[in-house]
């Protein structure tokens, strides 16, 4: 098997399998696949890896029908399921694939876990049941299957919740759970550690263990060579829409196509010194909160009234990186409302540039802070890249506005894409224009949530080099972080948020 | 209440109320069930959010009655005062009085009916009896994406101040504000919802033959019977009105 | 539990965007028209029972027959449109209605806050119109209204004119109007009299009169010159509903314009029937 190329990815005793000669959507110029090859056996574990925007969701959803040919784009090639072989051509006459038939076989679990729910049921049970009613399953068969389903996956307890209730990893085991009670022999997982502390990595890890041993084939889709990918039987590497290379773990970890593509290599992305050194020496800070203190209006519960923040001291300087770490809920996010003012605080100051931001609306503020959300597309709404990031600009820096936007496109490595639409563009690439669009501004303070976050391994360079280039312009860097790696490589300083206020790690 | 009404006897008791209240056309008995359905309303716990929605509906709409037909009601004979083209009449008085209580009755009794049913057992009592679950999940979804799309909006107004988006000034500037807060939202949703349609063709929503239910809500027989005899009153009302009117209608 | 053959047998259009395809054979399509048909009979019997028999007396208050029969008919016609489209609306159009429900909402209650004096409560259906075609748009307007009945029962009997307004935004789109931006208002205000005219009988006979003040000034404007009542609200919603429905159509049109390629397309109706223009035309205005 070594040095199998991609084209040796489909065997004879294949539970699924597909040849995609290319597959475009409807209104797309180029296709977002080509010269794939792919096969899958019972019991096994394969990893689909590639960056962002290779196209490993497109083949994902392809492979378990939620991308119908014909119907979600124009496909050249075939797919084989359970031993039957439809072929594509791209014309009238293709196959036209049953999702509900295709769906009792194979699985798909999409990223947005919430994209999963069927949204009309009121119950995790339910919910749960929505694939059985409408299969017809007779109720006694019904409340038996939801009984197993739940104790495989740990969601008993949660039977009687509201499904809007979840926690982010209860969310997901409960899209997983609802993929596999129907038991379908393929399973295909998008992500399924994206955005999970340690205790829902190792359930979401027991789960999918369980099942490949019970005879499912499991398909996992990775941005990441995580521990999860490494356990599998099988990569495919996509890089561009294409295979580049597939085989055995240990032989592509340190192959040429993956070090090219978009995958995240942990233990090779941390070059970057541990601690950064150089801090600026005597300046005025740029960034002064004085004895913050904030809490929720009607969070205190019946515990009493904690406040969120308490007492909060935090002085940064032009040209310093401090990030904040801390467990989730500790008010990493809410701290960061205060830097422009979304958030008034209850107690003490928050001062830009020597001024209190206290009576200025956020509008204004951002002039001199630029904040990024996690989510950046609630942050995008123009029809192309360049006017997304010309946007206001010409108000702020007058005849400069042209050159600071290219300038800002250029530094995320978005000049290309000058003239896509922002939604069409890969999430990364989102995230990195959402980026840009803060950098074209000039703020003296930068604040960034969670700023990793869906970054491939060349959006995380990018960043880097972005945050690199806000130091050497003199700018204040705050970033708030789960990845601990990140924030030691990229900081001057290193705080963790935790009771209130901020204190050394 | 001995047993828990099944939805469908709330809902044929809150349309049959309505139907035989319009019948009626007369204030007192509107008065008189708009007078119950705010008692069982602030019983049921729903007070509040019952008379808030329908003061909402029914303020402006009153105002707007008393102004037209208090001010100006050409029909009028028994002219009570008198300011140029404008007339107070006491025919007028009367029917704004007899619309705006009809209205009132109706809007206070369907309100009542949709802010205290179970909207989960409503929509399994729809799909037992058989109505298109295409019917029942428009009505379901809706309900669930009404207050998340709330808080988007608010989320990416956050998000787009922070970006030096200020709100305020003239209509133009607000118009153009809108438009930037539109699109992310269009754009969100129009996306999540191709993907739920995926979601839900993969778990068999768009599939033929019949559908079970897990959620069971009982139907006792007294319920069937009171909604029986409550459908065939209604109609009576109907009919007996429809008959009353019909030549004084003015038939070709 | 038999398990489902993996492909769909091989007739008929690619995935039914239900866009009112000549009615074929199968007896079930056929019974589908005749609903269709039945609906909109039974709303335009009802509009012209109203006008006609309308009463010539109203100094002993309201009358209530035509208030049942205008609620009956009206309602009745709805539910015969969607119970002919629902069933066939595929699951891809199906989910755009509780979206299009939201949209009317929040949509207009983020115009209201401009200050504009209309109500703007269709830019939801719409767009859905627009994207799906003309069946998705009737019964997204039916059913939006339907449901929104649940927060303001007083919308319940204009169901049948919010699915006429989706019907009519969707024949719009399919035969190119959608394509040049000054054309989509211009199909707004020829909507709004249409629709203007088919709501107004519910306003007069079942409601006695306009929901709002503004409006209801208008109306006694035209009563002070001794118009009927029915004439007096006509009248006023040929003021108001035109210019509505026109901002709206180009308000959808601005969101359309303004979505990715991708989305869009994805929809078949958009595809088949060429609804927008090119990719890079000058037809997109800079708001």
């Amino acid at each position: 098997m070594t040095g199998a190329g991609p084209a040796a990815a489909v065997g004879t005793h294949d539970m699924l399998a597909a040849r995609i000669n290319s597959f475009s959507f409807h209104g797309d110029a180029a296709p977002a696949l080509r010269n794939v090859e792919f096969g899958v056996r019972a019991g096994t574990l394969t990893a689909v890896l590639g960056g962002s925007g290779s196209g490993k969701t497109t083949l994902g959803k392809l492979l378990a029908g939620w991308h119908r040919p014909g119907h979600s784009g124009t496909l050249a090639g075939w797919l084989e399921l359970a031993g039957e072989r439809l072929e594509f051509r791209g014309g009238g006459d293709d196959p036209r694939i049953n999702p509900a038939g295709w769906s009792d076989r194979v699985g798909y679990v999409p990223q947005d876990a919430a994209a999963m729910l069927s949204t009309v049921r009121s119950t995790v049970a339910e919910e749960l049941a929505f694939g059985l009613e409408n299969r017809g399953t007779p109720r006694p068969d019904m409340l038996r299957e939801v009984g197993r389903i739940a104790d495989l996956t740990g969601l008993a307890a949660f039977l009687d919740r509201d499904p809007a209730t979840l926690s982010g990893g209860e969310l997901r085991r409960l899209a997983i759970a609802c993929a596999v009670i129907t038991e379908p022999q393929v399973l295909v997982l998008d992500e399924p550690l994206a955005s999970l502390d340690a205790a829902g990595v190792i359930v979401v890890r027991d789960l999918i263990a369980r099942l490949t041993k019970a005879g499912t084939a499991v398909v996992v889709l990775s941005q990441s060579a995580d521990g999860l990918a490494r356990s599998a039987a099988r990569w495919l590497v996509l890089d561009g829409g294409t295979a580049a290379a597939g085989g055995r773990p240990r032989e592509l970890l340190r192959s040429p196509e993956l070090a090219r593509s978009g995958v995240v290599l942990h233990a090779v992305t941390h070059t970057a010194p541990a601690v950064r050194a150089g801090l600026p020496a005597g300046a005025a800070p740029v960034l002064e909160l004085d004895g913050l203190g904030f809490c929720y209006p009607g969070a205190g519960g019946a515990a009493g009234e904690r406040p969120l923040l308490r007492d909060l001291h935090l002085r940064v300087r032009p040209g310093e990186v401090v990030a904040i770490t801390g467990p989730n809920g500790a008010g990493k996010s809410t701290l960061l409302r205060h830097l422009n003012g979304l958030l008034q605080p209850l107690a003490g100051e928050v001062r830009v540039q020597g001024r209190s931001i206290a009576s200025l609306p956020t509008g204004r503020v951002a002039a001199a802070v630029g904040l990024l959300f996690q989510h950046p597309r609630d942050q995008l709404f123009e029809r192309t890249v360049l006017r997304e990031v010309g946007f206001g600009l010409r108000r702020l820096r007058g005849r400069e506005a042209g050159a600071a936007a290219d300038a800002a496109l250029d530094a995320v490595g978005l000049s290309g894409e000058a003239g896509t639409h922002p939604a069409e563009l890969p999430a990364s690439k989102q995230r990195l224009l959402a980026l840009a669009t803060a950098l074209a501004r000039r703020p003296a303070v930068l604040a960034l949530d969670e700023p990793t976050v869906g970054l491939d391994r060349h959006g995380l360079a990018v960043l880097r080099r972005a945050i690199d280039a806000e130091v050497a312009r003199g700018a204040a860097v705050i970033l708030v972080t789960h990845d601990p790696l990140f924030a030691s490589s990229t900081a001057h300083r290193v705080l963790v948020l935790e009771g209130g206020a901020l204190r050394e790690p | 209440m001995p047993a828990p009404l099944h939805p469908l006897t709330s809902l044929t008791a809150a349309c049959c109320t309505a139907a035989v209240t319009t019948a009626a056309g007369s204030w007192p008995l509107s008065v008189a069930v708009s007078a119950a359905a705010a008692v069982l309303a602030v019983r049921a716990g729903a007070g509040r959010r019952v008379l808030t929605a329908a003061a909402a509906v029914l303020l402006p709409l009153g105002l707007s009655l008393l102004m037209l037909h208090g001010l100006f009601f050409p029909e009028g004979r028994t002219v009570l005062a008198a300011w140029g083209p404008a007339r107070v009449t006491a025919e007028g008085l009367a029917f704004a009085l007899e619309a705006g209580t009809r209205t009132g009755a109706c809007v206070l009794v369907l309100l009542l009916f949709s802010f205290t049913v179970s909207a989960p057992d409503l929509v399994a009592a729809l799909n037992v009896r058989g109505l298109p679950p295409q019917f029942s999940f428009v009505l379901a979804s809706a309900l669930t994406l009404l207050p998340a799309v709330a808080g988007r909006l608010g989320a990416i107004r956050t998000a787009q101040e922070s970006r030096g988006l200020v709100l305020g000034g003239g209509a133009l500037a607000r118009l153009a504000a809108v438009r930037v807060q539109m699109v992310p939202l269009v754009l969100g949703l129009l996306e999540e919802s191709g993907h739920r349609a995926q979601a839900l063709e993969a778990r068999g929503f768009g599939r033929p033959g019949p559908r079970t239910s897990y959620r069971e809500v009982p139907d006792p027989p007294a319920q069937r019977r009171l909604r029986a005899v409550l459908l065939v009153l209604a109609a009576a009302a109907v009919a007996l009105r429809l008959g009353a009117s019909w030549p004084a209608a003015g038939l070709l | 539990m038999s398990q489902q053959p993996l492909t769909l047998p091989a007739t008929g259009p690619g995935d039914g965007s239900a866009a009112g395809r000549p009615a074929g054979t199968t007896t079930a399509q056929r019974n589908r028209r005749l609903l269709e048909l039945a609906g909109a009979a039974a709303i335009a019997a009802t509009y012209l029972f109203l006008v006609l028999t309308q009463p010539a007396d109203i100094a002993n208050g309201p009358a209530s027959a035509a208030a049942l029969v205008a609620l009956g008919g009206f309602l009745l016609g709805a539910i015969l449109l969607v119970a002919a489209a629902l069933p066939v609306l595929p699951t891809s159009t199906l989910v755009l209605m509780p979206v299009a429900l939201v949209l009317n909402v929040v949509l207009g209650q983020l115009m209201g806050t401009t200050g504009l004096p209309f109500y703007l409560d269709a830019i939801g259906t719409v767009l859905i119109a627009v994207l799906a075609g003309p069946a998705a748009g009737a019964a997204t307007g039916a059913l939006s209204t339907i449901v929104w009945s649940f927060f303001n029962p007083t919308v319940l009997p204009f169901a049948a004119g919010a699915a006429l307004i989706g019907f009519l935004a969707g024949l719009a789109a399919r035969s190119g109007l959608f394509r040049r931006f000054y054309l989509a208002p211009v199909a707004g205000f020829v909507t709004g009299i249409l629709a203007g005219v088919v709501s107004a009988p519910i306003a007069a006979f079942v409601f006695g009169g306009t929901a709002g003040l503004g409006t209801g000034a208008v109306v006694s404007a035209f009563r002070a010159m001794g118009d009927t009542l029915l004439a007096a609200i006509t009248k006023q919603a040929l003021i108001s509903d035109p210019m509505d429905k026109a901002i709206v159509f180009a308000i959808a049109a601005l969101l359309v314009y303004a979505l990715p390629r991708r989305t869009t397309f994805q929809f078949a109706f958009v595809r088949r029937f060429r609804v927008l223009a090119g990719k890079t035309p000058a037809v997109t205005p800079d708001a």
